[in-house]
């Protein structure tokens, strides 16, 4: 059996008397592109937050490969692989797009590999290399969103949680970066892992969602499956609807 | 941020000066004790006001931690080098470095309990370290001179003591002080720690989320910059011949070790040296102006007017202000 890439099991988390989240388990297989969504205060921010190790649990654990990283500080994670973006992009704004990428990839490759010819490699990928030496505020949003997964996956990475990274975007932009990300998933057999609140977006890209409403999680299936679950079309439209529309 | 592109542009605008900087510098340094000792001791107290301020500028500029706690390690290079010499007869050439070690000392359980904190936390913390350090030198009399301060022995002209009755060789200690941090400043900043301090400065989630390890990067860049400003700290017994409490852990010693790199360009390497240089002259003229007129006392009001007016309109430094004036052409 493949020892899952992502493994969560009870995880729960309360903010003194707030309950965040109350016993979400769930694994993702490597190479999967796996969605997680949810209504607003769901909780999908706060177990985005606890996979990248940006807060931790009040309960269960995380094993990252077969690891347990419950403890485990976000930057030993990203250098292990587990990388992420963030909600709302949050680049380095005095830093240009090059300098960016290189900070992340100077932490997570060994001393003796070319870190300029990384560094060359991700602005390449992402077709990044004419805005190489602009700052962040002076390229569009879609160039900064794809900046942040570039400083994401450059150097080593294995697992790439994306926090609604599509939010914003024209519909020729969020088609050309899913277009992106699905070629990071098939070319690099990077796992992803999507949160996202609106399930049209994700249902064309994922092989499988999860559903979380209330703090837990109600549904885990493919698309299909949690678009026709009742208690996602419940939690989403209060109707006995079809949740993609 | 398009302020901070033009800044590097303006920086490296400003080092593409720097040949002709250094060949000016060396061809004024046979000049140097030829000038009145009023001018000998001005561009003394620059150039320590401005190795100063560089050594703020790692921390702050560069790493973003507003400290107003750095007069702690400035008092500690003066307190332990004077100390040793008056009471033990150790030359400030070894003194200074056990000055250095006790910074050292105090900045890694400063840091070790401050830099978990951000933004203005921080800052009020090392303002307690700060306040805490003062009380300290008031209270060891037998060491330190309580509130009176720490008068050095003087020897006379002596290279083993570092004194003299004439500035000049300061004028060329101070010199060697702003180059040799002016250089540091720049290895840093072209350097993989100074990418890892500018991240924690922009973002310190962003930049443990891209594997800097961030509080670690702080407190390196704190040590740094507190040992710098020890070493420097030394230079200051040597050439003032006394330091006290408020002169070394007061708010206003706190905030003049910023002024140099707020004005001239936070971040920078030229910053605190062009800063630091602009303070001083700015400081000697107003003094001498309000001297020549009899009224003393407008100086001061002239000189923090001015500053005010510098801070309005060049909040990014004067390295900013020439930088979007070149670009403005």
């Amino acid at each position: 059996m493949t020892t899952p890439a992502l493994e969560l099991t009870g995880i729960g988390r309360r903010f003194g008397g707030l309950v965040a989240l109350h016993g979400v388990s769930f694994s993702v297989q490597p190479g999967e592109v796996l969605g997680v969504i949810g209504p607003n205060g769901a909780g999908k921010s706060t177990l985005f937050e606890i996979i990248s190790g940006n807060l931790a649990p009040s309960a269960g654990s995380i094993r990252y490969f077969g690891e347990d990283c419950t403890r485990t500080p976000m930057h030993l994670r990203r250098r292990a692989g587990l990388c992420r973006t963030f909600q709302k992009v949050r680049l380095f704004e005095s830093m240009t797009v090059r300098e960016n990428i290189a900070l992340a990839v100077r932490q997570t490759i060994p001393a003796d590999r070319d870190w300029r010819a990384e560094v060359a490699l991700v602005l390449e990928r992402l077709r990044l290399q004419a805005q190489a030496e602009r700052l962040p505020s002076q390229i569009t949003l879609a160039d900064r969103k794809k900046v942040e997964i570039g400083r994401a996956i450059a150097g080593h990475c294995r697992v790439l949680l994306l926090d609604e990274s599509l939010s914003g975007l024209t519909h020729p932009e969020a088609t050309e970066l899913i277009g992106e990300i699905l070629a990071l998933n098939r070319d690099s057999g990077i796992t992803v892992v999507v949160v996202e609140h609106v399930l049209s977006v994700l249902a064309a890209m994922v092989q499988r969602l999860v559903v979380l409403h209330n703090t837990t999680v109600i549904a885990d299936g493919t698309p299909s499956e949690v678009a026709h679950n009742k208690e996602v079309i419940e939690a989403y439209l209060g109707t006995r609807r079809n949740a993609l529309g | 941020m398009a302020i901070a592109l033009d800044q590097r542009r303006g920086a490296r605008g400003v080092a593409r000066l720097l040949p002709l900087a250094a060949i000016g510098a060396v061809a004024i340094l046979p000049a140097l004790p030829f000038l009145s000792p009023y001018i000998q001791a001005a561009t003394v107290r620059a150039l320590i006001f401005i190795a100063l301020g560089q050594a703020w500028n790692i921390v702050a500029g560069i790493g973003g931690q507003l400290s107003l706690g750095h007069g702690v390690f400035l008092g500690l290079g003066c307190y332990v080098t004077g100390i040793l010499f008056n009471q033990f007869g150790i030359p400030p050439w070894l003194g200074v470095w056990a000055g250095v070690v006790v910074s050292l000392g105090v900045a890694l359980v400063m840091g070790g309990m401050t830099l978990r904190v951000r933004g203005i936390f921080f800052a009020l913390a090392t303002v307690a370290v700060s306040l805490a350090f003062d009380q300290l030198a008031r209270h060891f009399v037998g060491l330190t001179g309580g509130d009176n301060g720490l008068a050095l022995r003087f020897v006379g002209d002596s290279l083993w003591a570092m004194q003299s009755r004439t500035p000049a060789p300061f004028l060329y200690a101070g010199l060697l002080f702003v180059i040799a941090y002016y250089w540091i400043t720049q290895r840093i900043l072209g350097s993989r720690f100074g990418l890892e301090m500018r991240a924690v400065r922009d973002d310190e989630t962003a930049a443990a989320a891209a594997g800097v390890r961030v509080f670690r990067t702080k407190l390196l860049g704190f040590l740094i910059s507190a040992a710098m400003t020890a070493l420097a700290g030394g230079l200051y017994l040597q050439f003032y011949q006394a330091i006290d409490p408020e002169s070394a852990f007061g708010l206003g010693t706190a905030i003049q070790l910023q002024l140099p790199a707020l004005i001239g360009g936070l971040g920078t390497a030229w910053g605190p040296v062009l800063g630091g240089g602009l303070m001083i002259a700015l400081s000697e003229v107003t003094n001498w102006g309000a001297t020549k007129l009899g009224l003393v006392g407008v100086d001061v009001l002239v000189y923090g007017l001015v500053l005010l007016l510098v801070v309005l309109w060049a909040p990014q430094g004067i390295v900013g202000m020439l930088s979007r004036r070149r670009g403005d052409r």
